[in-house]
C-alpha cells in the first residue's frame, strides 16, 4: 500500500507550506536589499515602470513553462521558439499586412505540437526533445532570416534598404501601460485555465501519477501533446508583446530566455518534479527575477556578473522548490 | 452457483505474453451476480495478469471475455470500456494520485464538467460526501487537501469508495487488506458483503487463506499461468487448497 500516514506526511505538509511562502519572502528580501543598496534610484516610479514593462514577456514565457513543468516535463525550447515566432509574426505582416501577425502564434503553437508529438509518441524525454528543438528552431530562424532583421516602425519606411513594416499599434502594445494590461488579462485567463478547467487539473494529476491515470482509462498520449501545444500558444502570445516592445524580429531574439522562464517558475515555488504549481506565485517569481536583474544593473554590477548571480539564483530556486520525497535518484 | 445463462462475466481461455514471457497461459472462469470469487495463487502465477485483463488494462492475446453474455470486442478491450460496463478495481497500492484531493481521485476519468471545460467542483464534493457517507466512512476532514495528507485508512476508503461507486457490476479487490490492521480489515470485509448484497459481484485476490474461506463463495486457483476450475468453498479443505496453489493439483 502506498503512503500510509506517517509523521513524514506531516513534515511534507510543512515543507509544502514553506515552499508556498518562499516566493513572497524572496521578493521581499530582494526589494529590501536593493532599496538599501540603491535607495531612490531603485524605488523610483520611472524604474518600476521599467520593471512593469520588462516583466510581461518573461511572465508569459514562465506560464508556458508552468504548463509543462506542472506535468513533470520541461520545455527548454521556449527561447528559440519566442525568437522564431517574433520573426514569423513580423514576416507575416510584411507578407499579409496586420493580420499576418497570427503567423507568430501559429509558429509557436506548431513548435509546441512538434515538441509534444516527439515527446509523447516517440517517448523521448522532454528535456532531450526540447533541447533538440532549441537548436533546430534557432537554426531555422537563422536560415529564414538569413542573418537579417525586420523592423516594426511607426510609419511606412520610405527607403527600401531596410526591411521593415509599419505597425504603430503593435509598438503601442509594447509600451507601458498597455503591455502590463495585456499581461494582466493573460494572467487572469491563465489562472482560470490552470485552476478551474479539467485540462488544468489534469496537468497536475499527470505530474502526480501518470501510471494511475492510465490505470483508470485516462488517455495521456494525446493529452501530453496538447500540453505542449498549450505552452506553444502561450509562447506565441509572448512573441507578440516581445515584438511590440523590441520593435524587431531578429535572429538572436529570445536567446537564453528559456533559463529565465525556468527560473521564474522555480522562484515561484513550483517544483520541477511536477504535480503542483501556482499562477500567482509564478507572477512573483518572474517579478523577482526581473527585479534582481534590474537592481544589479542599477547597483552598477557588470552584466556578466549579473548573469552569474541569476544562474546562482536559478540553482537556489530549484533546490528549494524540489519535492525531495519524490526523488529516488538524481542522474 | 453460476449457470451458463445467468453468468455476469465469462472469461474463456484468455492468455497473455509479455515479450517472450507467458504471464498467463490460459485463464477461464465465470462469475454471477452477488457472488464473491477468490483468486489465489503463488506470486507470479498470473493472478494480476488475469484481473488486469478483466479490468481492461491488458488486452488478451487469445481467448475471449463476455460481460452479461456479450463478447467484448478486441478494439473495446480497454479500461474505459470496462469501466463503462461497470467493472472497477481496487489496486493493492490503491492507485491514487497523491497530489490531488479526494474528490478528484474518486472521479478519476469521470470528472463532471460545466460548459464542457470547467471542473464542476461542487458536484464532485457533494457526490464525494454522499459516497463516503454511504460507505459509513467517518467524514473525511477536508476534501480540498491532497489525498496524501489523509491517513492510510482514509486513502483506502477513497480507493474502495471509488470502486464501489462506479463498479455496479463487478468490483475487483487486489489484496485489499494486506496492509491493514484487524479493525480496518473488518471494515473492508463488511463493505464486501454490503456490495455483494446489492448484487455486485466481487473478485478478491488474497494471500490470506483464512480470509478467502471466510468470504468467498468459490475459489479459483492460478498455478503457472493456468486456472483450475473454480470450486465451492465448502468442497475444499485448506490443505487441499495449499497443495493446489503450490503444486497445481486439481481439487476434484
Amino acid at each position: 500500500m502506498s503512503g500510509p500516514a506517517t509523521s513524514g506526511e506531516a513534515r511534507a505538509g510543512r515543507g509544502e507550506m514553506l515552499r508556498n511562502n518562499v516566493p513572497y519572502i524572496a521578493i521581499a528580501l530582494v526589494i529590501l536589499l536593493f532599496t538599501i543598496v540603491s535607495g531612490d534610484r531603485f524605488l523610483s516610479v520611472r524604474n518600476w515602470t521599467f520593471i512593469a514593462q520588462q516583466t510581461p514577456v518573461l511572465l508569459l514565457l514562465a506560464y508556458a513553462q508552468l504548463i509543462v513543468v506542472t506535468t513533470g516535463s520541461i520545455d527548454i525550447s521556449v527561447g528559440s521558439s519566442l525568437g522564431f515566432s517574433m520573426y514569423m509574426a513580423v514576416l507575416g505582416m510584411v507578407w499579409l499586412g496586420p493580420v499576418g501577425i497570427v503567423l507568430g502564434i501559429l509558429s509557436a503553437t506548431l513548435i509546441g505540437f512538434i515538441n509534444g508529438s516527439i515527446f509523447s509518441l516517440l517517448k523521448i524525454s522532454s528535456f532531450v526533445t526540447t533541447l533538440a528543438m532549441l537548436i533546430i528552431v534557432r537554426a531555422m530562424l537563422n536560415i529564414i532570416s538569413d542573418g537579417g532583421s525586420i523592423y516594426v516602425t511607426e510609419q511606412a519606411a520610405t527607403g527600401t534598404y531596410v526591411d521593415s513594416v509599419a505597425a504603430p499599434w503593435l509598438l503601442a502594445l509594447g509600451r507601458f501601460p498597455n503591455i502590463l494590461i495585456f499581461a494582466l488579462i493573460v494572467t487572469a485567463l491563465m489562472w482560470v485555465f490552470y485552476e478551474k478547467t479539467v485540462f488544468g487539473q489534469q496537468l497536475k494529476a499527470l505530474g502526480g501519477s501518470e501510471r494511475v491515470l492510465t490505470l483508470f482509462g485516462v488517455s495521456v498520449t494525446w493529452f501530453k501533446i496538447q500540453v505542449f501545444v498549450a505552452a506553444g500558444f502561450m509562447v506565441g502570445l509572448a512573441s507578440l508583446i516581445s515584438l511590440g516592445r523590441s520593435g524587431a524580429g531578429t535572429p538572436r531574439a529570445g536567446e537564453q530566455f528559456e533559463l529565465d522562464a525556468i527560473a521564474a517558475v522555480a522562484l515561484g515555488g513550483t517544483p520541477l518534479t511536477g504535480g503542483h504549481g501556482s499562477v500567482l506565485r509564478t507572477v512573483v517569481g518572474a517579478l523577482t527575477l526581473t527585479v534582481v536583474a534590474n537592481g544589479l544593473t542599477i547597483a552598477g554590477v557588470d552584466p556578466s556578473w549579473s548573469r552569474v548571480a541569476r544562474g546562482v539564483l536559478l540553482i537556489i530556486a530549484i533546490a528549494i522548490s524540489l519535492n525531495r520525497r519524490r526523488i529516488d535518484v538524481v542522474k | 452457483m453460476s449457470e451458463n445463462g445467468s453468468a455476469l462475466l465469462q472469461v474463456e481461455e484468455v492468455a497473455k505474453s509479455f515479450g517472450g514471457v507467458q504471464a498467463l497461459r490460459s485463464g477461464s472462469f465465470e462469475l454471477s451476480r452477488g457472488e464473491i470469487i477468490a483468486i489465489v495463487g503463488a506470486n507470479g502465477a498470473g493472478k494480476s495478469t488475469l484481473i488486469k485483463i478483466v479490468a481492461g488494462v491488458f488486452r488478451p492475446d487469445s481467448g475471449r471475455m463476455l460481460v452479461r453474455g456479450e463478447p467484448v470486442a478486441a478494439r473495446d478491450h480497454n479500461v474505459s470500456h470496462m469501466r463503462q460496463l461497470g467493472i472497477e478495481v481496487v489496486y493493492q497500492d490503491l492507485a491514487i494520485v497523491p497530489n490531488m484531493n479526494a474528490p478528484y481521485n474518486l472521479f478519476l476519468g469521470r470528472i463532471p464538467k460545466r460548459f464542457g471545460i470547467f471542473v464542476d467542483e461542487n458536484a464532485m464534493r457533494r457526490k464525494t460526501r454522499e459516497i463516503l457517507e454511504d460507505l459509513k466512512v467517518k467524514t473525511v476532514q477536508s476534501l480540498r487537501e491532497p489525498i496524501s495528507a489523509m491517513s492510510g485508512g482514509q486513502q483506502q476508503s477513497v480507493a474502495i469508495g471509488r470502486a464501489i461507486a462506479w463498479g455496479r457490476e463487478i468490483v475487483i479487490l487486489d489484496e485489499p487488506t494486506a496492509a491493514l490492521g484487524p479493525t480496518e480489515t473488518g471494515e473492508v470485509e463488511r463493505l464486501m458483503h454490503e456490495i455483494r448484497d446489492r448484487g455486485t459481484a466481487v473478485i478478491l485476490i488474497s494471500h490470506n487463506l483464512e480470509q478467502v474461506f471466510r468470504l468467498a463463495d468459490r475459489i479459483l486457483v492460478v498455478h503457472h499461468g493456468l486456472t483450475t476450475p473454480a470450486f465451492p468453498r465448502s468442497g475444499v479443505t485448506s490443505e487441499q487448497l495449499v497443495r493446489a496453489i503450490t503444486l497445481g493439483e486439481q481439487v476434484a
